[in-house]
């Protein structure tokens, strides 16, 4: 179980990603900042990058517009 | 990992990002490649070709420059291989040849071991600070400000950068992209009509924008495209987009007038545009050519400004998904001199209460006017402007049409207040704030009424969960009126600040307040003044006007916590359609937050405890809030606080003296 925002949890998958992540959440904001575990994840790394079972992920979408 | 593929790098195996240019591939794995043309904020140029390397790739071997070569597959790369190193020689002399004084020139010369040319004469120019023909010049006008007023002429040898005919162009506004990105100085920035105190550190901090906006824009907000309607998009998958007079946040016809709508099928509406001259973001927009099909211009064509956001979400909120509407409510509101925001809200009103029975045809002069009567609305909007008919009432605005139909005995007077989304008499903008508390005291706290630029926090409080607590809203509450309210103070654009993003904005701290921004502004204040600004001497430099301003608001009977009171379409679900649409949400609510359990009980019953349970969260997080601000329990700045702030002249303190509470 992964736990997002300290607000709500997603069933982990083997080979989860942080883009896998979001898609599940249907977060395709444009502008979100990533950290697994409080270490911060590149942009670019979102497709890579895999998310560990159990693990705190903050996904804060930086607010444009406005 | 899908998108990282191993090269080889002078005989040492990396791995890169597939699609990564060629020379960013080397220099990343340590190797040193000499170049003149390339900026790091430009597309690569490919010009000054000292960035060859030889490639092997699919058995065969090829010298490329690696600038624009894109890394798509394995393969191996010498960054000096013999023939590389007679080539870089070879070019090495031709330059010195032509430039010799050049310091870059002769940097990239002693580094081929290069100390002369066999290259000099007629055609040799002894200055230090000579064009060098890069391009880069060139390349900036148009990447970073969408402009080609820099360009090349001539040929041959008499090829050398120009504006078009040799003159000065009326276009250019002094940006100084192009001296920015000259490695060798030959463009140079003679005039500061504004007389800035320190004009290197304002350019650097333009220069930084510019390149974000050429860089980073196209996978971000795309503003240079849509400009502020790619949010649309984002609001209707947030369920955010304000539908049917702020009832639901999105609705399946959304997508018809998406951005991206507009982009394809009204050009010129994908190209950059600007609102003032040299704005890299150049975020305006416009439709060429648009035949109007009502109205007193009915059948010319015109050019449309916009549509912006709040254009597009206030015909949502109307139900009018129909593109050609949107541009053609968006013109004749610009003709008349009609807001956007407060025309549609009004309209959204009147057509909820339509629907409700509260006014009928008979009312309305025989407009039907339902969610999404596209024409209707039109000949409401003409109405306005000619001063006849249904329209007339309509253009008073949302407080005075439901004080109005309360004073007539129509409908339920509660409903009538709970729908008529307007606080101190001003339209809601274009945002459903139901599940955002913060929001709801970001909109309807706002100084001038319910608009969208104070605090506009949402996505921090409903979707990041950044605000758990009342002291944290209400902090949130008092950085971001502020720093907003600082904007207009300084008479800036905040777009710069929140609509492109550092690519390193990930690392902050509070990456939400998009820190490398504001200190970017902060460094624009300093080269302009001198004065150098952080964080706390702005919120003080804002918290002063946006003080005299609250008491000026309690002096026309405004600035108190009866005003600062939303409508509680605002802040929850006021029909049993409305809380059955989200059904699953609220009464999850009703689980978590009251520990009441939902089985059972009768819509009407939830509604109410939900009601109960949000209206007091509201109160409690005025409360708060008022206190952060330094105003009493009314929402009245304090004597104490206008002391603080150096504001307490008589006169100010006059406007307020009445309203001051004894204290605790």
């Amino acid at each position: 179980m992964i736990t997002v925002n300290d607000s709500q949890t997603v069933e982990w998958t083997a080979g989860l990603t942080v883009a896998g992540l979001l898609k599940a959440l249907g977060w395709d904001y444009a502008l979100i900042a990533v950290t697994i575990d409080g270490q911060f994840v590149a942009p670019e790394d979102f497709d890579s990058r895999p998310v560990p079972d159990g693990s705190a992920v903050q996904a804060i979408h930086i607010a444009h517009g406005g | 990992m899908a998108d990282k593929i191993s090269i080889v790098v002078n005989g040492k195996a990396v791995e890169v990002r597939k699609g990564v240019r060629l020379l960013d591939a080397v220099r990343e794995a340590g190797a040193s490649v000499p170049t003149l043309c390339r900026h790091k904020d430009l597309m690569p140029l490919g010009s000054c070709r000292l960035c060859l390397c030889e490639v092997e790739c699919e058995g065969r071997t090829e010298l490329v420059t690696a600038c624009d070569y894109v890394v798509e597959g394995p393969l191996a790369v010498v960054t000096d291989s013999a023939e590389v190193v007679r080539h870089r020689k070879t070019l090495a002399e031709l330059y010195l040849g032509r430039w010799p004084n050049v310091p870059a020139v002769k940097a990239i010369a002693r580094r081929a071991g290069v100390s002369e040319s066999r290259f000099v004469g007629e055609f040799t120019d002894p200055e230090p600070k000579s064009c060098i023909l890069c391009g880069r010049c060139a390349a900036a006008c148009e990447e970073f400000v969408l402009e080609c007023i820099v360009g090349f002429a001539g040929r041959g040898m008499e090829r050398h950068v120009a504006m078009p005919f040799h003159q000065v162009d009326p276009h250019c506004i002094g940006c100084t992209s192009c001296a920015h990105v000259c490695p060798t100085g030959a463009i140079e920035i003679v005039d500061d009509l504004n007389r800035p105190v320190d004009p290197r550190k304002i350019q650097s901090a333009g220069m930084r924008v510019n390149a974000e906006l050429a860089t980073l824009d196209k996978s971000q907000c795309r503003m240079r495209e849509m400009g502020t309607l790619n949010i649309l998009q984002v609001m209707d998958k947030y369920d955010l987009l304000p539908v049917h007079n702020f009832q639901y946040g999105c609705h399946p016809d959304a997508k018809k007038i998406y951005g991206t709508v507009f982009r394809d099928q009204y050009p010129p509406q994908g190209l950059a545009d600007g609102c003032w001259p040299g704005c890299s973001m150049a975020c305006a927009k416009t439709a060429d050519g648009f035949e109007l099909k009502t109205g007193p211009y009915k059948g010319q064509r015109v050019t449309v400004d916009g549509p912006e956001y709040e254009t597009g979400g206030g015909c949502a909120n109307m139900g009018c998904f129909d593109p050609h509407f949107v541009l053609e409510f968006n013109f004749y509101c610009d003709t008349y001199g009609i807001d956007t925001i407060s025309a549609s809200t009004v309209v959204a009103f009147v057509m909820e209460a339509f629907e409700a029975g509260i006014i009928t045809t008979h009312d309305t002069g025989g407009l039907v006017l339902k969610f999404g009567a596209c024409d209707e609305t039109l000949e409401m909007l003409h109405q306005m402007a000619r001063g006849k008919g249904f329209g007339v009432l309509v253009g008073q605005g949302v407080r005075w049409l439901k004080e109005r139909w309360i004073e007539e005995g129509r409908g339920d007077p509660q409903f009538l207040r709970d729908i008529g989304m307007e606080a101190k008499g001003l339209e809601y903008s274009q945002y459903v704030s139901k599940e955002s508390l913060a929001q709801q005291c970001g909109y309807t706290m706002a100084i001038k009424g319910p608009q969208h630029d104070e605090a506009w926090l949402i996505f921090m409080d409903m979707v990041n969960n950044q605000l758990p607590t009342f002291e944290l809203k209400a902090e949130a509450l008092y950085y971001f009126p502020l720093w907003r309210t600082w904007f207009g103070l300084m008479g800036l654009c905040k777009l710069l600040w929140n609509d492109v993003v550092p690519a390193d904005n990930y690392k902050e701290k509070e990456p939400h307040k998009i820190p490398g921004h504001v200190r970017n502004y902060f460094k624009y204040f300093e080269g302009m003044t001198g004065i150098p600004l952080d964080e706390g001497k702005m919120l003080d430099q804002s918290a002063r006007v946006y003080n005299l301003q609250r008491c000026m608001s309690y002096m026309l009977g405004k600035g108190t916590r009866e005003a600062d009171l939303p409508p509680y379409r605002a802040v929850g679900p006021v029909t049993a359609k409305e809380y059955e649409s989200r059904a699953e949400r609220y009464d999850k609510q009703l689980r978590e937050l009251l520990g009441i359990d939902p089985t059972g009980m009768s819509t009407a019953e939830k509604m109410a405890r939900l009601r109960a349970h949000r209206e007091e969260q509201y109160g409690k997080t005025m409360d708060v809030v008022y206190r952060r601000r330094g105003w009493n329990r009314n929402g009245v700045p304090t004597l104490a606080r206008l002391k603080e702030l150096g504001i307490d002249l008589p006169e100010i303190v006059a406007l307020v003296a009445d309203a001051q509470e004894p204290e605790a």
